[in-house]
């Protein structure tokens, strides 16, 4: 499994210079599309018409009514303004999570791939054992641990996206230690940590950060996922996840209230996978949690 | 090859205790837990000190761990502490379930995401493979419980031809032996089960089973092209070899070792996807129990859960790691990693 890792990504393919194809719009696209997501949970206080946690209107009222473009939820909120400040836990976990498992298991990698074999053999086991919990139980039992909230969200998905982190960064670490440069660095003396920070980290970090953007999908989806079992943020904050949760009950009445929340998930984790995707070649399918 | 096997197994229980301790310590060691849940509901101090030496939680926790892990060898999960019931009785009761489902899943992933691969693999570039490619990122992209409530609403609302919720309609006389109704309805000589399990069963399957095949059939399609290029077939039809052989001899059982790894790392993602559709459909599988026991905190319940999902994971990536050295003679001989 860790092979699968082992060979640096290939460089991110050289744009043509001059005018600009269909294709190259077209490549432009997801990139644009989570951009507005970013400024849409941004700005939310600004664009949306409603508090998203107060009681504005009549419950249940459908789609396109007047004064509430998406109508209300079954407390009369207005479902506009929950899918707009719904965004920024999605955006929050996703990214928060993502940026925690590539630090630490960046790190950890890091140290593991330059220490001699008995540490990285007893820390590569650690990571094995780890990833012998289905990652979505490991988040699962974080939350069961120390209980639903934003937060806790955000560590219980990043714990489920640290192996792949330390096991990336361990291999190409293990491969950068073994070349002339380190090998030169050694002879001249220099202290292991200043060897693993100066020219070994640099080296690495690329790689990394292209397999960072291609998991930022695979964190949103988990998220939601969790927020949907009804572990994530507590009811009445908005939250995508438990939105769907919430509408499902009204499946029969009003099927929209669970179909939209789910769909804007689904285009976000859409648009970010094809930007990771475009980075990093085609190793983002390969992550699913 | 014997080597190996032996050293993977002798590290098994190794993994399995660490695995228990980490489940003891997320859902036992950590403050307020049993405890909190308890005191809501019995208010006096008397009887919350009396329940809290019944369940042994006034041990040191080094006690606890041990009584623990002493329970655990003689496979006695504990009690629920809402149903009263045993924990051992609450999975066979469940994860035969879930079982069930993952292998439904899994003849769905494996059909789709290899037919899927092989028809975009024809035509490197055609059509064809540009639609799938795609509906292989949005199927990977799909959140998959709201992947499943489009079924429902689809199949169920609509449509009408399915049912959204549970696994058996209540009306219908079972009394579970095995739990796996295949082999219940052969064993007691009903038929009658099958229909309604079926049914039952095709909306969590197509969940989970269509949302993981988007990773096997990228492999696939990719394993495929590539050894199509590689020398040896070219030496096969230069050969002669009838094209339908080369692809099946030569071609797909190369290729079938990415695959076969595929399936191992899905597995998992695969019980998490069966967790998730269980919610969804009301289907009463051991990942509901689990999240059901998280979410009123009836530790015992989810502590035996989390345990038993993680052995079978253990399980199925210890037998996927031996099928690839089977499938794959040049490993044999490797002399571990």
């Amino acid at each position: 499994m860790a092979n699968s890792f082992a060979a640096p990504p290939k460089p991110v393919a050289a744009t043509r210079r001059g005018r600009l194809g269909p294709a190259d719009v077209l490549r432009l696209v997801p990139w644009v599309i989570a951009t507005g997501f970013v400024l849409a949970a941004l700005l939310a206080p600004l664009i949306a018409p409603y508090d998203p946690i107060e009681n504005v209107g009549m419950p249940m009222m459908p789609l396109f009514t007047d004064g509430h473009v998406l109508g209300t939820d079954g407390f009369g909120r207005d479902q506009l303004s929950r899918l707009l400040y719904g965004l920024r836990p999605m955006l929050v976990v996703s990214l928060g999570s993502v940026v925690l498992a590539l630090v630490v298991g960046g790190i950890y990698g890091l140290v593991s791939g330059v220490s001699g074999w008995r540490i990285d053999w007893v820390m590569m086991r650690a990571v094995d054992i780890v990833m012998s919990f289905p990652l979505i139980l490991a988040a699962i039992l974080v939350l069961a641990a120390l209980g639903a909230s934003l937060v806790n969200l955000t560590l219980a998905v990043a714990v489920s996206q640290l192996p792949i982190f330390a096991r990336l960064a361990r291999a190409l670490a293990s491969g950068e230690a073994a070349r002339d440069y380190a090998m030169a660095a050694r002879a001249a003396g220099f202290a292991p940590i200043r060897i693993m920070v100066r020219e070994v980290a640099p080296n690495i970090i690329r790689p990394l950060l292209v397999q960072a953007t291609s998991v930022v999908a695979v964190a949103a989806l988990t998220a939601a996922a969790l927020s949907y079992l009804g572990l994530g943020v507590r009811p009445p904050a908005p939250d995508l996840g438990y939105m769907v949760k919430e509408g499902q009950e009204l499946i029969f009445i009003a099927p929209e209230q669970a179909l939209l929340p789910g769909l804007v998930i689904a285009i976000f984790a859409l648009a970010v996978s094809f930007c990771g995707d475009q980075l990093g070649d085609d190793r983002a399918v390969g992550m699913a949690p | 090859m014997i080597a190996e096997i032996v050293r993977r197994i002798a590290f098994l229980p190794v993994t399995l205790f660490v695995v228990a301790t980490l489940v003891f310590i997320a859902l036992r060691a950590l403050p307020g837990s049993t405890v909190d849940m308890l005191s809501s509901q019995f208010a006096t101090a008397g009887l919350r000190d009396q329940l809290i030496a019944q369940l042994g939680l006034d041990l040191p926790l080094w006690q606890q761990y041990l009584i623990y892990l002493r329970e655990l060898v003689t496979f006695d999960l504990g009690r629920s502490f809402i149903t009263g019931k045993d924990v051992s009785v609450m999975v066979g009761e469940t994860l035969p379930v879930t079982i069930e489902l993952a292998l439904a899943s899994l003849i769905v992933m494996v059909l789709f995401g290899l037919g899927a691969g092989m028809a975009a693999a024809a035509r490197p570039g055609s059509l064809i493979d540009a639609s799938l490619r795609f509906v292989a990122m949005t199927l990977f992209a799909l959140p998959w419980f709201w992947f499943g409530i489009i079924l429902i609403i689809v199949f169920s609302l609509w449509l009408g031809w399915l049912p959204s919720f549970g696994r058996l309609p209540s009306t219908l006389d079972y009394q579970p032996v095995t739990n796996f109704v295949l082999v219940d309805a052969i064993a007691l000589g009903r038929p009658d089960l099958i229909g309604p399990w079926l049914a039952h069963l095709i909306l969590p399957a197509l969940t989970v089973g269509l949302t993981t095949s988007g990773m096997l059939m990228r492999l696939a399609r990719s394993g495929i092209i590539e050894t199509g290029r590689l020398d040896f077939v070219r030496t096969a039809r230069m050969k002669g070899v009838p094209g339908g052989r080369i692809f099946f001899r030569h071609i797909l059982r190369n290729a079938a070792l990415g695959v076969l790894t595929v399936i191992g790392l899905q597995f998992g993602a695969m019980l998490g996807g069966s967790v998730i559709a269980e919610v969804v459909f009301g289907y009463p599988g051991i990942g509901r129990m689990m999240i059901d026991a998280v979410l009123t905190r009836d530790y015992a319940v989810a502590q035996g859960a989390a345990l038993v999902i993680a052995t079978l994971y253990v399980f199925v990536n210890l037998a996927t790691d031996l099928a690839y050295r089977w499938a794959d003679p040049r490993l044999r001989r490797e002399p571990g990693r």
